[in-house]
C-alpha cells in the first residue's frame, strides 16, 4: 500500500496541526501492508478483557466511573451481544440484581445504589435489562417502576422541550436521546412527554450541519399566563459534535411517528439534511488517518465516533435522505460475493465502510484486549463497545422496512382508538421495522471479523429489542422471514 | 455461545463479601492533600452519630469497582447523609471530599448545591473553590454546571469571562468551557458582557486559526444571539465577517473550520456562493496563477499565502457548488471538479462526490423534463 499523503498544513503550524501530525505519525505505523488484509479481530482477547472486568471487577482507576455503573455494565453486556456471546443464567441473575439496586425509589435509575436518578444511567440500566432481564419475579422487567419513572421524566421537562438530565443538573441532548429510548422500550410514550421536543432538537443544529449539546431559549413575557418561547434567537451552545449529533438524529428518528400524527401545519420545519450529510462525511478521516471518524472539525480521529458518526448514516437513510439503501422488494440477491467484486457493486452508501473497518481493526484494537480511542491509548469499556458497534454498522446495511412495518401494524392486537394509542402503535412498529438487507453485509478481512447487526437507534440487537418491547407493549411480534 | 469464566491469575478474584474491602495493592491515594482527604472520616469523632450505608446490601454486584478505602468510606457516609436528609456545614465538607476523589459524582454535586441553598452559604467562597476544581477537572460536566447554578444565584457574571479565558489557555477546545461562555453571554444578555467578545475570539483565532470552537463562538456572537446596540446594520456585519474569514483562509487555506464558517455566513445571509467566485477560484487551482504582480493586492480577495498547498479541497468543493447552482452547461464543470475530488484530491469521500454527481444529474433531468 503506497504511503498516503499527509494532511496539508500550508507551512503554517498551530497546536491543531501539531496534534494532527503527531497522530498521523503514529497511525502510519498501523497501516496494513495491503488494504484488504487488515489485522484480524482479536475476539478472544476482547472477550477476556470484558470478562475480567465483569467477574473480577474494575481496577481502582475506574473510580471516576462510580457514577456510571450502569454504563460500565451496559457497555460490557452490549459488547458481548455484538460479538454473539451471552451470559450464563447465574451471571445473568447477578446482573439483574445489580441493576435493580440502582433504581431510585422516586423513579428512574441512578449511577449506583443510593445515587440520584439521572437520564443517562436510566438508559444504560434499561438497555442492560433488555439484554439480561426477563418477565416475572426477580427478572427485573416487572420490577421497573414505570409510573414513578414517568413522573421523574415529567419533573425534569422544561418549557422549551428540553430535559434536565437530573434534578438541578444540566440540559443536554444526550438526555433527550436516553429518555426517548427508555420511553420507547418501556411503552411510556405520551403526547405530553414529546411536546416541544422536535423544536428543541432542531434548535441544536449548528451552521456546520452537526449538532451541539443544547440551545439557549429566550422567552417573551406575556401579561397573563406563561411567557412565550421565541423561535429566534435560540442559539446552540457549543459547536457541532459527533456524540450530540448521533443523539439528535436518533431522537429525530424516534420522533417520526409522533410528527406524522401532528397537524400538517406543525410538520413544516425540519432539519437541514444537506449540511448535516456534508458534515457527517467530512468527519471521516483520510487514508493517513486510516478512515477513522473524528467528532468535530479540526480534531483528531477517535474509535468511539465509529458509532456516533458512522451510525448516523443508517438513520439518515431511514429518513429518506440518502440513497435507496434498503431495497424493500424481496429480490433474491446472491449471498455469495467474492471479496474483490463486492464493495462497489452492492454498497451504495455515501461513506467509506471499508476504511472505517480498517481503522478499527488496525488502530483501535489494543494488543492486550479491549478497544480504544487510538494508539497508544489504553483500552476501556466505553471504546470497546463503540468501536465494536461501529464495526457492526460498517459491516451491515440495516434499513427501515415499510414491508416489515405493515406486517407489524397488521398484527397489533387491539385497534388503537385514542391519539395516545395510535402514538404507541406507531412507535412500536417504527422501532421494530429495522431489517438487514440480505446479502449486502461487507466484512473486511476474515469472516471471523463479523459482528452482529445492532438496532441503529437503540444500540441493542434486534432480538433483545423485540423481546423487551413485546413484553411491555403486550404484543406478539410476527416472526421474520429471515433471521437478522 | 456462553461465557466461560477464566480467572486471570494476575488479578485474583477476592471472595465476594470482601470485594469492596480490598485495598488496592499498588495504587496509593494520589490526591491526599490537607483538605481532609488524608484520613478516613470514619475515624473522626464528629461523624460518630452518622450511620454509614454500604453500597450494596444483600446483593453481590457484578462488575464491582475496586475503590480505595478512602473513597468507599466517604461515599458510605454520603449515602448515610442522603438517607437522613441532613443539610449542615459538615455535609459541605463531606461532599467536597467525595467530589475531590471523583468529580463525576453528580449526586454529591446535586446534594451539595441543595445544602448550600438550605444553609444560605456564602457563594463567593464556593466560587473560589470552583476556580480551583474547574481547572483541575476541565473535562467534567459537573464542575461547569455547578458554576452555572452558583452564578445564577449571585447574578454576577462579570468575572466569569476572564476565568473562562484563563481556562481556555489550558485547553483551548474544551467543549464545556466554550458552551459555558456562550451560556453566560446568552443568559445574562448584558451589553457590557458582549462588548469585547469579538476581540476575544480574534485573539483565540490568533493563537490557533484552526480552532473550530472559536469559529463556532464567533458565529454565535455575530449571528445567533440577537442584535446588540451598534450592530443593527446586518449587511455590514455580514461584510465584516466575510472580510474576516477571507483573511484567515488566505493565511492557511486548508482549514475546514474557516471554510465551514464562510459557508455558514453565506447560508445565514442567503447570499449565493457565486458572489465569492473571484475569491475562491485561485484556491481551487493546482498552483497560484502566474503573472499577478505582487504589488497588485486585491484587498477584497486576498490570494493564498505563498506556502499554501493547492488546490485546496474545500475550494474545489466550493467551486463545484457554484457551478451546480448555475446549472445548464456549468454542470459539466461541476462534475469535472467532483471527479477530481473523488479520484485525486479527496478519495476517502469518493462515494459522496459520486453521489453529488448523480444528484446533480437527477436535478438536471428533472428540470429538463
Amino acid at each position: 500500500m503506497s504511503q498516503p499523503r499527509r494532511s496539508p498544513h500550508d507551512s503554517y503550524e498551530t497546536e491543531t496541526t501539531d496534534h494532527q501530525t503527531e497522530t498521523e505519525t503514529i497511525l502510519l505505523k498501523h497501516l496494513p501492508l495491503s488494504p484488504d488484509l487488515p489485522s484480524p479481530l482479536q475476539k478472544d482477547a476482547h472477550l477476556q478483557f470484558l470478562i475480567r472486568n465483569l467477574i473480577q471487577g474494575f481496577p481502582s482507576r475506574y473510580t471516576s466511573q462510580d457514577a456510571s455503573q450502569p454504563w460500565l455494565l451496559y457497555w460490557t453486556l452490549q459488547s458481548f451481544s455484538v460479538m454473539g456471546v451471552a451470559l450464563d443464567p447465574d451471571n445473568k441473575q447477578k446482573a439483574i440484581d445489580t441493576i435493580m439496586a440502582w433504581q431510585h425509589p422516586d423513579g428512574g435509575f441512578g449511577g449506583g445504589p443510593g445515587q440520584a436518578a439521572h437520564l443517562l444511567p436510566t438508559y444504560a440500566a434499561v438497555c442492560a435489562l433488555a439484554i439480561v432481564g426477563r418477565p416475572g419475579p426477580g427478572g427485573g422487567w416487572d420490577q421497573i417502576d414505570r409510573e414513578k419513572m414517568y413522573e421523574f421524566f415529567m419533573s425534569i421537562k422544561l418549557s422549551d422541550g428540553a430535559f434536565l438530565v437530573a434534578h438541578h443538573a444540566e440540559v443536554d441532548v444526550r438526555g433527550t436521546y436516553c429518555l426517548l429510548v427508555t420511553a420507547h422500550l418501556l411503552n411510556m410514550l405520551t403526547p405530553e412527554l414529546l411536546e416541544g421536543v422536535p423544536a428543541f432538537i432542531m434548535s441544536c443544529q449548528t451552521y456546520e450541519g452537526g449538532f451541539s449539546s443544547a440551545s439557549q431559549p429566550y422567552f417573551s413575557p406575556e401579561p397573563e399566563g406563561p411567557p412565550t418561547l421565541l423561535d429566534s434567537p435560540r442559539p446552540p451552545l457549543g459547536e457541532a459534535h459527533g456524540g450530540y449529533t448521533f443523539c439528535s438524529l436518533a431522537s429525530w428518528t424516534m420522533l417520526q411517528p409522533y410528527l406524522a400524527l401532528q397537524k400538517p401545519s406543525l410538520q413544516r420545519s425540519s432539519l437541514n439534511f444537506k449540511t448535516l450529510l456534508r458534515w457527517l462525511v467530512q468527519m471521516q478521516g483520510s487514508e493517513i488517518e486510516l478512515g477513522g471518524f473524528k467528532g468535530r472539525t479540526n480534531k483528531l480521529v477517535d474509535g468511539c465516533y465509529s458509532w456516533w458518526v458512522g451510525g448516523c448514516f443508517a438513520l439518515l437513510s431511514s429518513l429518506g435522505i440518502i440513497g435507496a439503501h434498503g431495497r424493500d422488494d424481496n429480490h433474491e440477491s446472491s449471498t455469495t460475493h467474492q471479496e474483490d467484486e463486492a464493495w462497489d457493486d452492492i454498497d451504495d452508501s455515501l461513506w467509506d465502510r471499508a476504511a472505517l473497518q480498517r481503522y478499527i481493526l488496525c488502530a483501535a484494537q489494543h494488543p492486550a484486549g479491549g478497544l480504544r480511542d487510538k494508539p497508544p491509548k489504553p483500552a476501556d469499556s466505553y471504546h470497546t463497545l463503540y468501536c465494536l458497534a461501529g464495526l457492526s454498522s460498517a459491516q451491515h446495511n440495516v434499513f427501515l422496512s415499510s414491508t416489515r412495518q405493515d406486517v407489524i401494524v397488521r398484527s397489533w392486537k387491539t385497534p388503537p382508538e385514542s391519539m395516545h394509542e395510535r402514538l404507541r402503535q406507531a412507535c412500536f412498529s417504527h422501532s421494530l421495522s429495522w431489517t438487514e438487507e440480505e446479502g449486502t453485509s461487507r466484512i473486511l478481512g476474515a469472516q471471523n471479523n463479523r459482528m452482529n447487526a445492532t438496532h441503529p437507534v437503540f444500540n441493542l440487537t434486534m432480538t433483545h429489542t423485540e423481546g423487551i418491547m413485546a413484553h411491555f407493549y403486550k404484543q406478539t411480534i410476527p416472526s421474520r422471514p429471515k433471521k437478522m | 455461545m456462553k461465557i466461560e469464566i477464566v480467572v486471570d491469575p494476575a488479578r485474583p478474584a477476592p471472595p465476594a463479601s470482601l470485594v469492596s474491602r480490598v485495598a488496592p495493592a499498588a495504587s496509593a491515594p494520589a490526591a491526599s492533600d490537607a483538605r481532609g482527604a488524608s484520613c478516613c472520616i470514619l475515624q473522626r469523632p464528629e461523624w460518630a452519630d452518622v450511620v454509614p450505608l454500604e453500597q450494596y446490601e444483600n446483593v453481590t454486584p457484578l462488575a464491582p469497582i475496586f475503590y480505595t478505602d478512602e473513597y468507599r468510606d466517604a461515599t458510605n457516609y454520603f449515602r448515610g447523609i442522603v438517607k437522613s436528609g441532613e443539610m449542615s456545614p459538615r455535609v459541605l465538607e463531606l461532599t467536597e471530599n467525595v467530589i475531590r476523589q471523583n468529580p463525576g459524582h453528580y449526586s454529591a454535586w446535586q446534594y451539595r448545591y441543595k445544602t448550600l441553598m438550605a444553609l444560605k452559604s456564602p457563594l463567593d467562597d464556593e466560587l473560589q473553590l470552583m476556580d480551583e476544581l474547574a481547572i483541575k477537572h476541565l473535562k467534567t460536566y459537573q464542575v461547569w454546571h455547578h458554576r452555572r447554578l452558583l452564578v445564577q444565584q449571585t447574578r454576577n457574571p462579570g468575572p466569569e469571562l476572564e476565568f473562562i479565558a484563563n481556562s481556555l489557555q489550558v485547553d483551548m477546545k474544551n467543549y464545556h468551557t466554550w458552551s459555558y461562555r456562550q451560556w453566560i453571554l446568552a443568559y445574562f444578555n448584558d451589553d457590557a458582557l458582549w462588548s469585547h467578545e469579538l476581540d476575544f475570539v480574534e485573539s483565540m483565532l490568533e493563537s490557533d486559526v484552526r480552532n473550530n470552537s472559536a469559529w463556532h463562538h464567533r458565529f454565535f456572537v455575530a449571528f445567533q444571539s440577537g442584535v446588540r446596540n451598534g450592530d443593527e446594520d446586518r449587511d455590514a456585519i455580514v461584510r465584516r465577517e466575510l472580510a474576516f474569514v477571507k483573511e484567515r483562509i488566505a493565511i492557511a487555506p486548508n482549514n475546514a473550520s474557516a471554510w465551514n464558517y464562510l459557508r455558514g455566513v453565506l447560508d445565514h445571509a442567503k447570499i449565493p456562493y457565486s458572489e465569492l467566485q473571484a475569491f475562491v477560484l485561485p484556491y481551487s487551482l493546482p498552483q497560484l496563477p502566474l503573472g499577478i504582480p505582487p504589488e497588485v493586492v486585491d484587498l477584497e480577495n486576498p490570494l493564498p499565502s505563498k506556502d499554501s498547498q493547492l488546490p485546496c479541497v474545500a475550494a474545489v468543493e466550493f467551486m463545484a457548488d457554484i457551478h451546480e447552482a448555475a446549472g445548464g452547461g456549468d454542470l459539466v464543470k461541476a462534475t469535472e471538479l467532483w471527479k477530481s475530488l473523488a479520484n485525486e484530491h479527496d478519495t476517502i469521500r469518493k462515494r459522496y462526490w459520486e453521489y453529488r454527481i448523480a444528484e446533480s444529474l437527477k436535478t438536471k433531468s428533472g428540470g429538463d423534463g
